[in-house]
Order: C-alpha cells, then structure tokens, then sequence
C-alpha cells in the first residue's frame, strides 16, 4: 500500500500564486497572496466580506492586472496574459453576481461559452451535455438569460463556463442568493464536476457546505491569506468555528 | 391628401430611410461595444462623398465602383483612430470612466480637423456630379435612378451587416461584448478584436452613406453636420446601442421628415427633426424599443 503523505507529494499544483499583488486604481487589495491548487482537487476559499476573495478571483482569471508577483498554471506563466487568454490555457472563472447575457437565450449563451478555440472541437455534443446535467436548462432553452430565476442564471454560468473545456473552474459565489435545496444541488454537480477531471476553486459565505465538499481551504483577511490547510482540519478549528460557523 | 399616397413619397422616405439607418448602424456598433459617442460621422461621409466626386471627375469611375474605394479610406481611418488613440482609452480604468464625455470630446476634434483638412485641400466649395441619372417609372411615379441605387445599395448593405452581426460566429462575439464586457472576455472574446472590427465596420459604413449620398446631393466640408444630428435621433429613437432598433428609428425619423415636410413646408424640416428628438427624450429617453435603464 502507498505512503498517503508519499502520494499527497506526488500529485502537482495546477496553479501557484507567489507573492500576488492586485487592486483597482489606487487601491492595493491583494498584498502578496501565496496561494496554490493542487490538481483534481476541490479547493474552497473563504473569509469575511471585503477580504479580497473575488479580488483573487479576478486577478487568477485575468480580469484585473497582476501588479507584481506571479501566477503559473499548467507549467507556464500566465500572469502576463489576458482573461480570453487564460481561458485558451484552461483557467475558466464563473463571476460572483453570474454576470450572464441578459439578451441571449440559455441556448445563445451556451454556444458563445464554447467561443475560445480550445473548446471548439465537439462543441454541439457539449451543449447536450450541459443540458443532460442541467436538464432546468433544457426546459429554458429559448429563454432569454435576463428573465431566468437567481438559480437558473446560476447554473447557466456554470454550465457556459464548462462549455469552455476548462481545466480549471474557479467560482465566485456559486451558492449566493439561492434557497438552500438549490445551493445543495450546486454543491452536488461540483462534486460530479470535478469527479470529471476538473480542479476547482470555489469561494463561498456558506463555509461549512464549501469545506465539506473541499479537499484544502484557505481564508482570506484583508487581503491575505490569514490560514490554510486541509479542509477537514480548518473545520474542527475553534477559530475557523468561531468566526465563520457561529459555532 | 393625394400627394401623401403617391408612391413618389412613400420612395423619397425609403431613400432616406437607407441613409440614415446606414449611418445609424456604425454609430450603434461603436456606441454599444465602447460607449463612444461618434460625433464625426457626417464628416466621414462628407470623405465617401469626396472620394466618390473624385473619382468621377478625375477618372470617370461611377460610384456604385468608387463606393468601395470610399468604404475601404474610412475603414482604415477607423482603424487608425482605434489603433492610436481609442484603444488606449477604453483600456484606462480613470480615463474609461468618463468615455462619454471624454469621446464626445475627441471625436469632436476629429471632425474638426477633418472639415478644416477638407476645405484646405478641396476648397469650400460644393460639389456635385451627374451619375445614373436616368428616370426610371415606377407605377404613377418617376425616381431617378441613382435614388433607387442609394436606397437598394443601401438597403443591402444594412441587411447585410444585421446578417452578420446576428449569425456569424464573429457578430455573436460582438452582441456578447455589447451586453457584458467581463463575461465576454470570460468566454474567450478578444475585446480589442472585436473593437477594431467593430470601428472599421462602423466608419465603412459612413463611408459608404456618403458616397451614396453624393449621386444625389452636394458634397462640402462642412455638409455632414446635419446627418450626424439625424443619425443621434435615429438611435436614440431605436434605443443607444440596439441595433435593429436603429433601424425601426432610421425608417421612423425619414418617414416624419418625408410626410412632415410634404404636409407643411420644407422650411419646417428643423423645427420637426428636433420637434421628434425633444418630444422622444421627454417620453421614452430609452428610446421605442430600449428596455428601461436597471
Ligand atoms: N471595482 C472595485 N473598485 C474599487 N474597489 C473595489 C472594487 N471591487 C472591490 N473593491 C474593494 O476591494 C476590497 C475587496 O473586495 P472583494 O474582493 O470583492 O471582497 P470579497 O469578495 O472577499 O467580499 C473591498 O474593500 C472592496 O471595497
Ligand atoms: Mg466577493
């Protein structure tokens, strides 16, 4: 039988932040965040509201800049590169907020997730496969996104994000707003997700349902990273119990 | 009353109509992706109009040929603008805040410079030439036939750039960057792609109005200024940024300035031009088919 701590040191980090900085305008959010992704894990991030989680988020997809310091994904860097960019590389982002097309139908919006060259290829068996894990989806194809309910817009922008072949998702939010039946079926299809072969990267208000479902956890304060480690340890912590459970 | 049913009229609005939604449609495209407000674009129809006159007095070539000409010199011109200049805005978060009125600004010094570099190379004076000026009959009405080229050519052209940005794989990119710009990068869309085409494609077709327009009227430095005014109606009728809405907004406005003038008179075509354009910004300032603001 293999030495479990012999097997954790072979598997590789997708992703590895060092010493990341990143803001908007004059203001410095990010001060140097070490931050890495182990590959086929489920890595969640959590923290009060302002500590800078969606910062990170924008700053690994590429939506906002790289000050200084550094990302590489997949053995290159990619802290250089823009979002459409990163996404060619595999690194896809469902934005906090959804942030869908309100024009377009659910159909519209799944073809246009498979836009990067690097999910051309068998775009059309993608989108009925999106519809088969999704079948909400199916049942709203010609809707416009804007009129679809939190939940649906919800699972359309994971599923426009899977549309692109990442090997990477990182969400932002996937449970905010939904009644809690949703947000469990959310928590479930990114178990089957990632059981697919995609890592992820999940940052979550709903910390218990995030580090049950996590392999590692790291949490965020003011734009650090103030802890990491295992999500099962994290759990039984009494800091992480106190201040993120209420317990 | 007769008059109002002739088939004559109901010809002159359609000709207007292409006009104007051929403007409408670059000034849509550019507003919608950047949030540029385009006050230049009845000077770069007046430099179709000025290609066109040329190559018909000084190489005898008809402008349904010149008007290729006229739509490749402003598309470089737009590319040019986006390469120099609008890119590097649009990209700046501070400067990006205020593009509005920062690019009512800039495209105001290009139509400056633009008028002024006209007069100085052509000199003020109008121009005008005679092409397909044949009359062709049309049941009770008589068209010449360089109308009917502006309202066919025109026509096409709009009907073709709806096509494209409705079907291809391109135009889904761009109606994506129109309704969210970080989502579209998200998706793989290469905004600063989609921004150049959308300039060269915006200012092709202000050419190409202009080399119409110029078979038909006269062509001066400083004669766009009253289609840049139409063409803001028009969209703001349609909606700013909603494409078929300029449509409905370019048959809209020429068919009130066409019926308008013939029931008064064509001194009243101003007052009802703007009569339209005050009376839709107090009623519906989202324009007839613009959802109302979130
Ligand atoms: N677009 C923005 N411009 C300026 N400051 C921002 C912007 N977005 C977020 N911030 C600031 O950055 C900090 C971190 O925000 P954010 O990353 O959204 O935190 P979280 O997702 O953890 O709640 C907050 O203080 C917030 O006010
Ligand atoms: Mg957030």
């Amino acid at each position: 039988m293999p030495d479990p701590l012999h097997v954790d040191l072979l598997r590789v980090d997708l992703l590895q932040a060092k010493n990341l900085c990143a803001g908007y305008g004059e203001m410095e959010i990010l001060k140097t965040v070490d931050f890495s992704i182990r590959e086929g894990s489920i890595t969640a991030v959590i923290g009060s509201n302002g500590a800078g989680k969606t910062t990170l988020m924008r700053a690994l997809s590429g939506l906002i800049a790289t000050r200084s310091g550094a990302i590489t994904f997949d053995g290159g860097v990619v802290s250089g590169l823009p979002a459409h960019e990163r996404l060619e590389k595999g690194v896809a982002l469902v934005p906090e907020g959804r942030l869908v097309f309100p024009d377009f139908t659910v159909h519209e919006t799944l073809k246009v997730g498979a836009f990067s060259p690097r999910a051309h290829e068998g775009w059309k068996q993608r989108i009925e496969d999106m519809y088969a894990l999704f079948p909400r989806l199916l049942q709203r194809k010609q809707s416009r996104a804007g009129s679809l309910s939190g939940g649906e817009q919800q699972m359309l922008a994971l599923a426009r994000g899977l549309m692109s072949r990442p090997k990477l998702l990182l969400l932002d939010e996937p449970s905010l707003g939904l009644a809690p039946m949703m947000a469990d079926e959310v928590f479930r299809q990114l178990r089957t997700i990632r059981d697919s072969g995609i890592t992820i990267c999940l940052v979550e208000q709903n910390v218990q349902a995030a580090l049950d479902i996590a392999d590692y956890g790291y949490v965020m304060e003011d734009g650090h990273v103030k802890m990491h480690g295992p999500a099962a340890e994290l759990l039984t912590m009494g800091s992480i119990r106190e201040s993120y459970l209420g317990l | 009353m007769d008059q109002l049913a002739s088939t004559q009229l109901l010809l002159s609005a359609l000709v207007l109509a292409s006009i104007y939604a051929l403007v409408a449609l670059g000034l849509n495209l550019i507003y919608g992706t950047m949030r540029l407000l385009n006050v230049a674009h009845g000077e770069l129809m007046m430099l179709g109009g000025y290609t066109s006159f040329w190559a018909f007095e000084l190489l005898g070539v008809g402008t349904l040929w010149s008007m290729f000409g006229a739509i490749a010199l402003t598309a470089a011109l737009g590319a040019l603008c986006y390469v120099t200049v609008f890119r590097y805005v649009v990209r700046n978060r501070e400067l990006a805040a205020r593009l509005e009125s920062n690019s009512l600004l800039i495209f105001f010094g290009f139509s400056i410079i633009i008028q002024n570099g006209l007069s100085i190379a052509f000199s003020a004076d109008q121009r005008s030439y005679t092409y397909l000026n044949g009359i062709f009959a049309l049941g009770d009405a008589r068209v010449e036939l360089n109308r009917l080229a502006v309202l066919g050519v025109g026509a096409a052209a709009t009907a073709a750039c709806v096509l494209f940005f409705r079907f291809s794989r391109l135009g889904l990119a761009t109606r994506a960057l129109i309704q969210q710009r970080d989502a579209a990068s998200l998706v793989g869309i290469n905004a600063d792609r989609i921004q150049l085409l959308v300039f060269c494609v915006g200012f092709g077709m202000a050419g190409l109005a202009g080399s119409l327009v110029s078979m038909t009227e006269t062509v001066t430095p400083f004669g766009g200024f009253p289609y840049t005014i139409s063409a803001f109606i028009v969209i703001i009728l349609g909606g700013l940024g909603n494409l078929t809405g300029g449509i409905l907004g370019a048959v809209l406005l020429a068919t009130i300035e066409i019926y308008g003038v013939a029931l008064t008179s064509s001194a009243y075509r101003s007052i009802l031009v703007y009569g339209v354009f005050i009376a839709i910004l107090f009623l519906r300032p989202q324009g007839l088919l613009g959802r109302k603001m979130r």
